[in-house]
């Protein structure tokens, strides 16, 4: 006997449609389940990464070894002080956790440019690849004489792109070029702290708030890695390479692009609004008997699906359309958030989870409802996501046991893709580990 | 005033505009709010050719969430920033018909983008495997909180819940004080950039080998992939949980008040780097402490802490400006935490075009975020901004289907395809005269 499944649709509830979605399903375990065997998107693609201490480098790379480029990390006999940048210290024989997550499918390759035969080979190296990455500071490597300018002359093709805070080309960059790069600086230069947190609560806690985990940092290299593969469809197309400029202290500001709009548009800075949103409500987290839960209700239907559940219809007149909910006068949306709150603590997270879930479930069978779905989720911490067996199912862990790190557990590539999915091949730290292999094939020895 | 052949002419220009590496890439777009339509909108910034498909009426929902209720010229700029540049035509998908044209630009394009709940575009008939039977060689794309396999897969999501149930969401604020989910978004904008990279990735393959693809994009689990959580629980047993505003790999690290006002972030990530700070504060003392000389040991909770207090006392009696000189001139990492008002001002932005100024026949001049990488050949442009719902019906099913004035016209009375509610945020601006605009009338063979 099939189990049978709760959706969320009318579409997907007609009969016809669950037996096709099962056998999708189905097809769909299969095609995602395995890499073993397959194809690796960017085959052949030569890749030289340098980074120093700054992981939007780091894992630009990392994200390009992930999807089948052959990734060179060029390191000083030293080692790369990135490998000791980890939380509180945790570390595995000297190995930093951010480090040890990044660290997968590359060659680690020593070679020391403060001397004149390292970069000799620096650049031999560099006219046989495909793409640089300098995460230097700006200046750094032209100083040397193996910067854009001298590569460019000896591979036509190379795409080189540069991670600063404040670009390699701009007057704010050229002046501030010896300040490095970390993901909170670049989150304070992104204007990311002054929308998070509340005013109101006592001092430092009313403070600008950091996002807390490096939202700068993934952001800036999942751009960088985006737009690498941008300039090489180019280059496969034309044959020509080119300079990417990437400003760590920028890419939050414009590729989320909240920040400019909202200038643009109120000719001041946000003011912080605490838990609140400035263009959706509710949406956020409420406090259960037991918890806390995330409830994010995005149209007006939605809406009056969750005061529904929890038995606050009498507020409808008052809130019914977003327009009512979205305002500047706090206090006043304080006042609801408070009712919601009052209403909400009389649920475990399970029930209210489940009456929602249920009402959902309903509506989407009903016309009546209009397809309101409140949506109501636990917020878990970490080690509660590991338990979930979705996530086991769809392979989201690698559980990791090396010969001489140990054992742990790493985050799989995303996303999932049908016939080139990015994968863990091997994970290794040694510095230098690698200098045989390739300095042999590039020529180097 | 333009005449309406000059006007459609400098127009249809700029739809095949040199320097574009994705020109002849069709992107068949069907989605809506932010995650979707950032990976489309990735695409369409560096000249792919994006069909927008909305519902006929109602368009994309998130044509109605701006900030406070603060439309510009009766449109949402959040909206515009997720839907330049693309063609913006409205069918309605439960209809066979409707149905039958979606299949049709699904034929003739390169990638598929749909960000519906997990099984809904199959449930139409137009998801991977109807689409992947007539076009071999489609890069299909579901953009999902789940993942389109898997017991969760039919749960809706938003950014916020991928944070939450990702673990994301717990993670920002105080030990024991509120909680604070990641704003502006997040959620929504990251995976649209792993989408982003994915598409390109499926694209140079099948540039190689003529092969196509589905990509399965779970919110939640790019929000997984960039959290150190898990690593270190699995060595620590320990959950990872929240520090305010210290990073716990950087010692010392926060956010500090100045003594002018201003709020600096700081973070040492080097021994070389807490060594700069050291000679700039003048406690060479401390730079030959035992307790701060190797980053591992510094960073121990309590010498952290230590010397954290150190840092804030001494910023205490700094200006902004004077920190980030001293940073400047020693080598260690500081940044003021800029507002927004300061943001949409910077120089420095504007000579990079990030954030620059856009000229647009519909809406006029508007300075808007652009692009935060700079290209030296193919840089990412705004052509145009977004438009009401429908706007490109006439010239996408004319030019492409090959439709004739009459079949549209059918089409129309079927409410098969259809153009905006009389409501701000669809609608063109108040000022607007569109019966005279070309492309929204567009004539077949006139161009």
């Amino acid at each position: 006997m099939t189990k049978r499944v709760t959706v969320f649709s009318r579409h997907l509830a007609k009969r016809g449609a669950l037996q096709r979605l099962l056998e999708l399903e189905k097809a769909l375990s299969t095609i995602f389940g395995s890499v073993e065997g397959k194809p690796e998107a960017l085959e052949g693609v030569k890749v030289v990464e340098l980074s120093y201490a700054n992981f939007a480098g780091i894992i630009t790379g990392t994200i390009l070894a992930e999807l089948g480029a052959e990734v060179i990390k060029i390191e000083p006999p030293s080692g790369d002080p990135a490998r000791r940048i980890t939380p509180y210290g945790v570390n595995v024989n000297g190995i930093g956790i951010p480090f040890l997550m990044e660290s997968r499918n590359k060659y680690y390759v020593t070679l020391d440019l403060n001397d004149e035969e390292g970069r000799e080979k620096f650049k031999k190296l560099a006219s046989q690849v495909d793409i640089v990455i300098d995460a230097f500071k700006p200046g750094f490597l032209d100083s040397l004489g193996v910067g854009y300018k001298e590569l460019r002359n000896l591979n036509k093709g190379l795409i080189y792109v540069a991670i600063s805070p404040y670009g390699h080309t701009t007057s704010r960059g050229e002046k501030l070029r010896n300040i490095p790069d970390t993901d909170l600086t670049a989150q304070a230069g992104s204007g990311y702290p002054m929308t998070f947190g509340d005013p109101k609560e006592p001092e430092p806690y009313n403070y600008p708030l950091r996002a807390g985990l490096w939202a700068a940092w993934y952001m800036t290299a999942l751009l960088a890695a985006a737009s690498t593969l941008v300039a090489l469809f180019h280059k496969f197309k034309t044959g020509e390479g080119q300079f990417i400029d990437i400003a760590s202290h920028d890419v939050i500001t414009s590729w989320i692009g909240a920040s400019p709009i909202w200038g643009f548009l109120f000719k001041r800075p946000r003011v912080r609004i605490g838990e609140f949103d400035w263009t959706l409500y509710p949406y956020g987290f409420f406090t259960c008997k037991d918890g806390l839960v995330t409830v994010a209700c995005v149209r007006d239907e939605d809406f009056r699906g969750l005061l529904k559940i929890l038995k606050l219809w009498r507020l409808e007149d008052d809130w019914k359309y977003l327009l009512d909910r979205i305002t500047d006068d706090i206090d006043r949306l304080k006042s609801l958030n408070q009712e919601l709150n009052k209403a909400m603590a009389n649920f475990t997270q399970d029930e209210i989870v489940k009456k929602a879930l249920d009402y959902s479930a309903k509506s989407a069978r009903s016309r009546l409802r209009a397809g309101g779905f409140p949506i109501v989720v636990k917020a878990l911490t970490p080690s509660q996501v590991l338990k979930e067996e979705h996530w086991h199912i769809r392979n989201t862990f690698v559980h990791v046991d090396h010969p001489s790190l140990g054992r742990f557990i790493v985050p799989a590539p995303v996303p999932k893709m049908s016939e080139t999915p990015p994968r863990v091949k091997w994970i290794k730290c040694n510095v230098g580990e690698d200098n045989e292999l390739i300095y042999k094939k590039y020529g180097l020895l | 005033m333009h005449d309406g052949y000059q006007l459609s002419s400098k127009l249809f220009n700029k739809l095949y505009g040199d320097s574009e590496p994705l020109r002849e890439i069709r992107v068949l777009d069907l989605t809506h709010f932010i995650f979707g339509p950032m990976i489309s909108e990735f695409l369409a910034l560096f000249g792919a050719e994006v069909i927008k498909v909305e519902a006929p009426d109602e368009g994309d929902r998130w044509r109605l969430g701006p900030y406070w209720w603060r439309y510009w010229k009766d449109s949402n700029l959040l909206f515009h920033h997720c839907n330049a540049n693309k063609l913006f035509i409205a069918v309605d998908l439960k209809k066979p018909k409707g149905r039958d044209l979606i299949l049709k630009l699904a034929s003739i394009s390169d990638v598929v983008v749909e960000n519906f709940r997990a099984g809904l575009a199959e449930a139409w008939g137009i998801g991977y495997s109807q689409v992947s039977k007539i076009n071999p060689k489609v890069i299909y794309v579901s953009c999902s909180g789940y993942g389109q396999w898997g017991p969760l897969k039919y749960l809706p999501s938003f950014d916020l819940i991928a944070q939450s149930v990702s673990g994301v969401a717990l993670k920002t604020g105080f030990p024991g004080g509120k909680k604070y989910k990641l704003q502006d978004y997040y959620g929504d904008y990251l995976p649209a950039l792993v989408g982003a990279v994915a598409v390109m990735a499926a694209l140079i393959y099948r540039e190689k080998t003529g092969r196509g693809q589905y990509i399965d994009i779970a919110q939640a689990e790019c929000m997984m992939r960039i959290m150190h959580d898990w690593t270190y629980l699995s060595i620590t047993g320990e959950d990872l949980g929240c520090s305010g505003n210290v990073d716990p790999t950087m010692a010392p690290s926060g956010i500090f008040k100045t003594s002018d006002g201003k709020f600096i972030a700081l973070a040492i990530a080097t021994d070389e780097q807490f060594l700069a700070l050291m000679k700039a504060m003048g406690r060479n003392d401390l730079a030959q402490d035992k307790r701060f000389q190797e980053t591992l040991e510094r960073l121990r909770p309590e010498n952290a802490a230590y010397i954290n207090k150190i840092v804030e006392e001494w910023i205490k009696t700094k200006k902004a400006t004077e920190v980030i000189e001293l940073a400047n001139e020693y080598g260690f990492p500081a940044s003021e935490v800029v507002d927004d008002w300061q943001i949409i001002n910077e120089e420095w932005r504007k000579e990079r075009r990030s954030i620059g100024e856009v000229e647009d026949h519909m809406y006029g001049r508007v300075v808007i975020p652009i692009f935060p990488a700079t290209f030296e050949k193919t840089p990412a442009k705004i052509k145009w901004l977004a438009r009401p719902v429908g706007y490109h019906n006439r010239y996408v099913l004319k030019k492409l289907l090959g439709l004739s004035e009459k079949d549209i016209k059918r089409l129309e009375k079927e409410g098969v395809i259809g153009y905006w509610d009389n409501v701000v945020g669809l609608r063109p601006p108040c000022y607007y005269d569109i019966e005279r605009d070309p492309i929204f009338n567009y004539k077949e063979g006139e161009e």
